[in-house]
This record gives structure tokens, sequence and C-alpha cells, in this order.
């Protein structure tokens, strides 16, 4: 706790002295002299770039622990690798029933930077889908739900969700036969809906069979819908990240001295922005020992996202992304087989028979993603500690058991089928 | 002062807001309007032939694929694609299966080791009258609305653009 | 005298189909009952261990060093009768079967017999130096783990060759030698789920029956002193030595491990259980897509009768733990979750007897439908809309998950708002604790029968006869394949 060295810039606002290590100008090099020098130091004044990079880069951080917290910025990383990507293949692509398949064909047999580009993107969705998972198992293994910080769980869970959203309408788009079983079988669910179901299945579909409409909907619903809501979340998690600091886990706040009262309360007094975290328990509202983002944290988040990065290049070149025949509605031999990350989802359709169907597809998993939605709201003791929360954990393990034995099954289907 | 007077004020936050709304609503109105526009559009009624011949020498009990080159959408209009179309003859009926399985619309096949329609997605079993007798599917195989023509002492199978019984 | 002698020498094998049914029946369940017990308890000792390492709680230090001290006894007993199974039930009474099974599941068997090594070393190198290794807790830790994955390996090469019996690689090719369909078989998954949650809850059933009755021993003089305040009750034999005070302390201390062990051991079978439902309902689902017949047995045929029993014992199982829920909260002066868990119980109650009814009872598909009476019910068919496949039974499957799911979160969080203090439970409550372990045990049994006798008349579905113990050339199905009632 001593050791740590309090930056008096961290917690002032004035504008800072231009020759400090980490603005803006120190990031140029001391030889650099005359209109070069003058002319950054105009454009951080006009700016603020140096205030920016204070508000992003200069906020403390709980120090133990800190390879286990990578995974928030890794999964940044990959979703904006998603973005470059993808835009990228838009160079190419034509979301047309008739020449989508032809399109990524080309890419396939002719293109090899640009097959290798739709591997990275296919290769960056399933590394997301892991890390992002990881992710969400870490936030629930620390508790770092817990008050003030329940939206940050919400917002994160919605995108979640969002970014499933987008592996499924990008499974959509290439209109091979995978592609367009896959849109026949995910728009072909809502209409189990009693109701208004059969709309909401003739509205995506854009009538009541699978066809051009159907892709211009999910294109659009991949390329512009999802991924500015996608933007929108990305944003108000990283203000809540901001605003409530990075809570670490249990290991952050254990006292080691005899009198943990006044070891709590002299970490309240030493505190460095952005804590002591608003409305939390003064116990969890200050980590025993924190470090600077920049540089210590995100070199560990660096060195976590480029392995990330290497392995997506890598995997996205030599593996590349499956292309099937062309779409074909008059197959009788064709197996669809869904994405491994929906594999779970497509085994329970296997279990729920007849009027089951709605009651499996909305109810069961409805149940399962409103509890995850509300864990926040159901665990509010101030316990962190897994252990110590067996009301919560043990529901978590039949959540997750569930769902990875449901994997195994479809494995085990598919396989034997 | 009268009570039905308004503040300066109150009368600019009133109008920002009371316009602001109008131009929610002429962005919406044909927004919502062209989101919804697949539920009223009508399809014609488009008959095409069953390709592969007549089906008079298709063998009783023995459910055989053929293919129909159906236009199922015109909204926007698009070319044809080609449809399955299992021809059964089963105890004097003459039916023309679809292969669209009516759990999630993967594609049925017969299978002759189970004497039974299979879907390979999720399990689903059809009889040979289509009735669904195992797994989730939850209505019985649906039929492309058909009819037969005679030309020439032989017969020829239609199918229609549309399921006998929407699922 | 001699002619006596001889009459009385059995023959070269003893006993008919019937006696020899019987003999393995026997032996195989009292076989699976040690070991399921040994390979879940571990499980609970690795839990309670990494507990104690967070909690520092002594109890679950206890409760590890009790159950690693009943190994010891239940190993060796359980070895004896395995021995016994393997050399003289199995070889001296279903020779051929067995010889010709193993031939083709050679390496699988062999795997199975490497993982005794290490359950042998491991499992006595615990018991014999538990306290010694409690100073390099980690290590301890780590032991018990291995001891487990390598019985979790026991199970799951004996779960290949259970699911090889029950739905052969190849139907009518027993002789499959590719070991990787005979490891990736449909039902081996779900089997080895099935029975690794199944040990867990058979151990948490013994462990709770035995707390049960350890605290009614601890409490067994306060009750007697409570029927009649003026006679003199003997001290237990076991602590007979202490003075008064002592005695009644070191009770209160008995009663309170006690009655915590009985409630954290019963919260593994109840959770486990409840999570069994569906994983059995996998099972099922997987044994009917590749073992019709098997599963028309199970659930039209004669054997549904008994899978009636493992109906009710389920629906007895749920009702116990509730009603030890109930009863322990009201010990604990919590009565408006009390009330909640009271109507939980009823529920249930209403729900088995729901279910409580035989597959006969409506008739086998075939008949419905030769009853014209394959509709809807208003239409004025018997046809549920939910499915032909025994819709109640699903329902109540689903609404027992729901009822147990709500009674266990009402119990775990009205026991989080108020800390328990441990020794207060009613002696009914342990009761219920000791009903609880009876009918898993039950249940245990039921399953065995159930699963052995599904099979019939064939050993190795589709390949070897009871009556014949030898390879029939073709597969030859009970049921022509038309006039198979497919339910979903």
């Amino acid at each position: 706790m001593s050791q740590r060295t309090v930056d008096p810039e961290r917690s002032g606002a004035a504008p800072t002295e231009p020759e400090d290590e980490g603005d803006l100008i120190g990031l140029v090099p001391q030889q650099v002299v005359g209109p070069v020098r003058q002319g950054v130091a105009w454009l951080d004044d006009r700016a603020g770039f140096s205030h920016l990079l204070h508000r992003v880069l200069y906020e403390a951080v709980p120090r133990q622990g800190g390879w286990a917290y990578t995974l928030g910025s890794a999964t940044l990383v990959l979703i904006l690798i998603q973005f470059f990507s993808g835009i990228f293949l838009l160079l190419d692509y034509v979301p047309s029933v008739s020449q989508a398949y032809s399109s990524l064909d080309f890419l396939k047999t002719s293109d090899p930077f640009g097959a290798w580009m739709r591997g990275i993107h296919l290769w960056g969705s399933y590394t997301l889908m892991f890390i992002i998972g990881a992710h969400a198992l870490r936030t629930f293994i620390s508790a770092s739900y817990k008050k003030p910080r329940e939206l940050n769980w919400v917002t994160g869970v919605f995108l979640f969700f969002i970014v499933l959203g987008m592996a499924i309408t990008g499974a959509m788009l290439p209109w091979d036969q995978a592609s367009y079983w896959t849109t026949t079988v995910v728009t072909n669910i809502p209409h189990y809906i009693p109701g208004i179901g059969n709309g909401i299945r003739t509205l995506w579909r854009g009538g009541n069979f699978v066809g051009q409409a159907t892709l211009t909907r999910s294109f659009a619903l991949h390329i512009w819908v999802l991924p500015v809501i996608l933007l929108g979340l990305i944003g108000a998690h990283i203000h809540l990240l901001w605003r409530h600091g990075e809570h670490g886990s249990w290991v952050n706040y254990r006292t080691r001295s005899a009198d943990p009262g006044g070891e709590i309360a002299e970490r309240l007094r030493n505190a460095a922005a952005p804590y002591p975290t608003r409305g939390s328990d003064p116990v969890y509202s200050v980590p025993s020992d924190t470090v600077d983002f920049f540089p210590t944290q995100l070199f560990k988040d660096t060195v976590v996202s480029a392995v990330l990065v290497i392995f997506i290049g890598v995997m996205g070149l030599i593996s590349g992304a499956p292309l099937d025949g062309p779409a074909n509605a008059a197959t009788l031999t064709y197996v669809p087989t869904p994405e491994w990350f929906y594999l779970p989802l497509d085994q329970l359709l296997v279990f729920f028979p007849l009027g089951l169907v709605g009651f499996g597809v909305f109810v069961v998993v409805g149940i399962a993603a409103t509890l995850v939605i509300a864990l926040p709201f159901i665990d509010r003791s101030p316990e962190r500690h897994p252990i110590r929360r067996p009301d919560v954990l043990i529901p978590a393990l039949f959540l997750i058991g569930s769902v990875i034995y449901l994997a195994m099954l479809g494995v085990n289907r598919l396989y034997n089928l | 002062m009268s009570e039905r007077r308004i503040t300066r004020r109150q009368f600019m936050v009133r109008g920002t807001g009371l316009l602001g709304g109008l131009i929610t609503a002429m962005v919406s109105v044909p927004a919502i309007g062209f989101l919804l526009s697949p539920l009223w559009a009508t399809t014609p009624l488009l008959w095409a032939d069953v390709q592969g011949g007549p089906i008079d020498d298709i063998p009783e009990d023995k459910p055989t694929a053929r293919i129909a080159s159906i236009q199922t959408e015109t909204n926007p209009p698009q070319p044809p694609v080609s449809r399955v179309v299992y021809v059964v003859k089963h105890q004097g009926q003459l039916y023309a299966f679809s292969n669209i399985c009516t759990h999630m619309q993967c594609d049925v096949h017969w299978d002759a080791s189970l004497d039974l329609f299979e879907c390979p997605c999720h399990g689903g079993l059809y009889s040979i009258t289509g009735r669904n007798v195992g797994g989730p599917p939850p209505q019985p195989l649906p039929q492309w609305v058909h009819r037969t023509q005679v030309r020439g002492g032989r017969t020829y199978l239609q199918v229609a653009n549309r399921l006998r019984e929407e699922i | 005298m001699p002619h006596l002698f001889l009459a009385l020498t059995p023959g070269p094998v003893p006993g008919t189909v019937i006696t020899n049914t019987v003999m393995v029946g026997c032996v195989a369940l009292l076989h699976v009952l040690f070991a399921t017990y040994l390979i879940g308890s571990t499980s609970i000792v690795a839990v309670s261990e990494v507990v104690s390492m967070v909690n520092h709680d002594p109890r679950h230090e206890r409760l590890a060093r009790g159950i690693v001290h009943s190994w010891a006894y239940l190993f060796g007993t359980g070895a004896a009768i395995a021995i016994f199974f393997v050399i003289f039930v199995l070889v001296g009474m279903w020779g051929r079967f067995f010889v010709t099974f193993s031939q083709f599941t050679f390496w699988v068997w062999f795997f199975e017999a490497l993982t005794f090594v290490g359950e042998i070393v491991l499992l006595y190198a615990l018991y014999a130096n538990w306290d010694r290794l409690g100073e390099y807790r980690m290590a301890r830790l780590g032991m018990t783990i291995l001891l487990n994955v390598d019985q979790w390996f026991q199970m799951f090469f004996i779960d290949v060759i259970a699911s090889q019996m029950l739905t052969p690689v190849v139907q009518g090719k027993p002789d499959n030698t590719s070991y990787l369909l005979q490891f990736l078989n449909p039902t081996n998954l779900p089997l080895t789920i099935h029975r690794t949650f199944g040990n867990v809850a058979w151990a948490g059933a013994v462990i709770a029956l035995t707390a049960g009755f350890r605290y009614l021993r601890a409490t067994r003089r306060e009750e007697a002193m409570a029927l009649a305040p003026n006679t003199h009750v003997e001290p237990v034999r076991a602590l007979g030595a202490m003075p008064d005070g002592e005695l009644v302390r070191e009770r209160n201390r008995e009663a309170a491990y006690w009655d915590w062990a009985g409630q954290y051991a019963m919260l593994f079978t109840f959770v486990l259980t409840i999570f069994q439902i569906w994983v059995g309902y996998t099972y099922a689902k997987e044994i009917q897509l590749h073992s019709l017949d098997s599963w028309y047995q199970m659930m039209y045929g004669w054997i549904s009768n008994i899978f009636l029993g493992q109906f009710a014992g389920l629906g007895l199982l749920f009702m116990a733990g509730v009603a030890y829920f109930w009863r322990r909260i009201k010990a604990a002066g919590q009565p408006r979750p009390a009330r909640r868990l009271q109507l939980a119980l009823i529920v249930l109650f209403l729900l088995w007897l729901f279910g409580l009814q035989p597959a006969w009872w409506a008739g086998s598909y075939p008949d419905i439908v030769a009853a014209h009476l394959a509709k809807p019910f208003w239409d004025g068919g018997v046809e549920d809309p939910l499915g032909f496949f025994f819709p109640w039974k699903v329902m109540v499957l689903i609404g027992e998950m729901l009822v147990t799911l709500f009674a266990l979160g009402t119990f775990l969080r009205a026991r989080q708002r108020t800390p328990m203090i441990m020794g207060q439970a009613s002696r009914g409550s342990q009761r219920l604790l000791i009903a609880l372990g009876v009918i898993t045990c039950l249940m245990m049994l039921i399953m065995g029968i159930i699963r052995e006798s599904s099979r019939s008349p064939y050993l190795v579905n589709y390949s070897i006869q009871i009556n014949h113990q030898v390879i029939l050339q073709k597969p030859a199905p009970n049921i022509p394949l038309t006039q198979r009632p497919i339910g979903p």
C-alpha cells in the first residue's frame, strides 16, 4: 500500500505540463524540435487530447490479478477486429441470392488476401464468442456485478446477446448451404410465439419463404442495425467501468493487518481515482493495492490481445472460412448443423416435441436469460468469494453445466447421425 | 393573470416537444408501413410443372422426390427456385408433399429402412401419409397445392406456389 | 451315503436362467451401491476440502476425514463383491456371453482394470496418511481430485461397456472392433453424466442417512427426558465416562455437527436429483433413437410398471427433501418460508399423484389409433396436444423441477437471511433424512433393474440372447418397424 506512488496529475483537473511523460507531447521524441513540436502542442491545446488521454489511461486499477482482468479489453479489441475485417469484406460481397455465393467463392478461389480477411472475420467471431464467455464467467466468479456495478453486468449481458445476434445474422450472409439452412431454421423460430409469431416470421423473411428479401434484411441487421446498438452499448459499458472503477475480485480487498477497520479507513483516505467506488460497501470500495492502468494493465491487456489476434490471423490464414455448395432449397441429403456456439440451443429443440416447442424455445431459454440479466438484483449480499455465495453458485453451475452438457449432446447427436 | 396564458419559456419547451414529436411521426409512419408491408403483400397463385415426366410410373408406397421450379416469392419478384415435391401414392391417394419439416423447416427425406420420412435436423419423423409420428414436429408434413393433368394418356402433376396447410 | 453326497453336488453350471439372472442382479446391484458411493463421496470430500480451505470451517474437515475413513471399510468389501461378481457370476454363470463380449471390448476392460491400480494406491495412501497430510492441504486436495478423476474414468469405461450393450454401435454387429465408435456410443455421454451426478447424489444420501442416525443418537437423552422428566436416563454408551455437564456439551456439539452434516449432504442429493430429471430424459431420448425396442419396453412394456416405481420414488425423494426443508426452517423459527415450503410440499404431492398413472391406462399408441381416438381432447379424442409420449408425465417432471427449484431457493435464501443455528433440528426432520437415504437406495436398485431388464430377450441388444448366449447372424427386432409406435 505504502509503495503506491500517488500521481498528483491523476486527481488534478488542471491543464498538464506539456513536458509530462505520458502526455501527447511526451510521445514526441526529444530530438524533434521546431514546427512539429509546436504543432503537436497547438493541437493538444485546441483539442484537449492530453485531457482525454488522462481520462482514458491514467486511472487506478487493482494491482493483483491483472492477467485475469485482461479479458474485457480483449473483447473490445476482438470486436474492433470484427468491424475492421467486416468493412473490408464489403469490398467484394454482394448481398444477392444470385451473387452472394459467387462473390465469396471468388475470394476463396482467386483472392488469397480476401480469403484471409474472411478467415479472420470468422475466426475472430469464434474467438470473440469464447473470450466474451470467459469474461462473463470471470465477472461472475469475482462478483464484480455487485452494487454499484449492476448496470455494468446488465449492459454486458445485452452486449453478449447482440454479439450472438451478429453471429447468427453473419452466418446467414454467404448463401451457401449452411447459410441458407441456418437462415431457414432461425427465421422460422419466431413463428412459435403464440399469436404474432407468424407475422414476425413473415416480416423477418419479407415473405412466407426464405428469399432475396430475407438476405437483404439479414444483411441490414448485420452491418447496420446491430453494430449501431453494439457501439452504443460498448460506450455505455465503458462509461460505467470508468464511473465505478475496475472491481477486480476478492483477492484485491483482503486485509492483512490485525486491525481491518483501520486498514480500510486508511485505504479510503489514500484512494486514487476512480476509487473509492461510489455507493459500494466500504470494504469493497478501494482495492488494497492499485497500479496505473497505463502502462501496467494496458501492457498485460495488449499481450493478451496480441496473442488472440495472432491466433485469429494464423487460423484465418491456414484454416480460413468454409464455403459449402451454393444454397439449394431442393436438397434431400444436406444435414443442417449450427455453429458450435448455437449447439446448446439447437439441441434444446430436439427435446421439446409438438406443442412444447414454443415452451422450450421461449419459456425455458427466456427464464434462463432473465435470470442471467437479473443476477445483480438477485445476489445482493456483500459476499464476493464464490464459495461464500452458494445460493448463486449452485444455480450458476446448474446453468453452465446444462449449456455444456447440451453442447456435448449436440456433438454426440451429430456424430452418431 | 389569466390561467390559460403560458409564458414564453413554456411555449418554447412545449413547442420543441411537439415539433420533435411531429418529426418522429413524419419519419415513423412510412418506416413502420414499409416494415410491415410484407404482412399484407399477396402472392398470386402460380402453377409449375413437376419435372421428370409423367407420374404414372411412380410405384405405390414408394415416395419419389421430384423437382419443381416454383416462384414462391413475388414481393419483390424473384426468379423461381427449385423445390422438392415428394410424390406419394398410398392406398389409392395421391400426395404431393413438400420436404419442409414443420418443426424448423429443414429438408426432410424418405428413409426406406425406417419406412418413414426423416428430418436430419432434430430427428422429426413422418409416416407415408405425412402424419408426424415422432420427434419434435408439431404438425403433419405439408403438401403443395397440386392438380393433375392428363395429356396424351399420361398423368402430369402441377404444383402451386403455396402449401396446402400454411405452416 | 455316497449317493446322497453325489446328489447334492451341483452340476457344472448351477441353476437355471432365472436363478442365474437373480444371482447376477443381486450381486451387480450390491456391487453398484458400493462402487457409486466411493466415487460420489470422493467428489464430496474434494468439495468439502475446497470449502474448508476457504472458510476454515472445521466441520468440513471432520466430514471429509469421516468419509475417507469409511472408504477403507467399503472399498475392501466392494472389491471383494466385484471380484465375486466378475469371476464367479459372470464367468461361471454367463460364461459364453461374457467371454464373447469381453473379446470385442477387450481394451475397454483392460483400461478399466488399470484404473483400479490407481484407485487402490491413492485411496489407501489418503486413508493412511489423511491427518499427516493435513499440513499439505493442496497436496491432499490434489490427491483427492486425482483419485476422483481415476474413479471417474473407471465409471466411464464401464459406461462404454454398458452403452455398448444397450445401443450397439452397429446393430447386429457386436463384434465391432472400432474402439473410437465404442467410446463415442450415442448413449455413453448421457449415461456417463447421469451416473456422475447419480453417484454424488447417492453418496450424499448415504451421508445424510448416517447423519440422521447420529443426530437421533445424540439427542436421544434429551428426547427421553422431555417425555418423562423425572426418570433417570442412562448416558449414551460411547460418551459414558464423562461428567454430566461435559456430556451435555459434548452431545450438543455432536448434535450440531450431525445436524449440519445431514443438511450439507442432503443438499447434494437434492440439487443433483433435480438435474437428474432432464439428464435422464436426454438419456431416454438417446435410447429411443438408437434402441427403440428397449425404449418401448421401458416406456410401454412390462418394465414400465417398474419404471412407475422409479417415478414414485423420485416424487417421494423430493417430498422427503422438501419436508425436511420445511421442518428444519420451522425449527429455526422462520414461519413465512416454512409456509411456502409447506405449499411446495402440497403441490409436489399433487403432482406425484397425477404422475402415478401406469402406461397401460392410456393404452399403447396403436390402440389409440385403432380406436379412432388419435385426436385432441377437444375433438373428442384422448390425445393430449402436448404429445403422445406420456404428456402428463413430462408435465409432472417439469412441474417437479420447478417446484423443487422453488423450494430449494426458498430454503437457501431463508438460511442465508437468518443464519441457521445447528443442533436445533427436530428429530422428525432427521427421520426424513433417513427416509431420503432409503428412497435413494431403492431408486438406485430399481434403476439398475429397469436398465438391465430393458434389453430382454437380449444380453447385448440385437446380438446375444439370454437363452442362447450365442451370437445370432441376423438382428431380430421384437416389433416390426412399421408397427412401432414412435412417440416424440
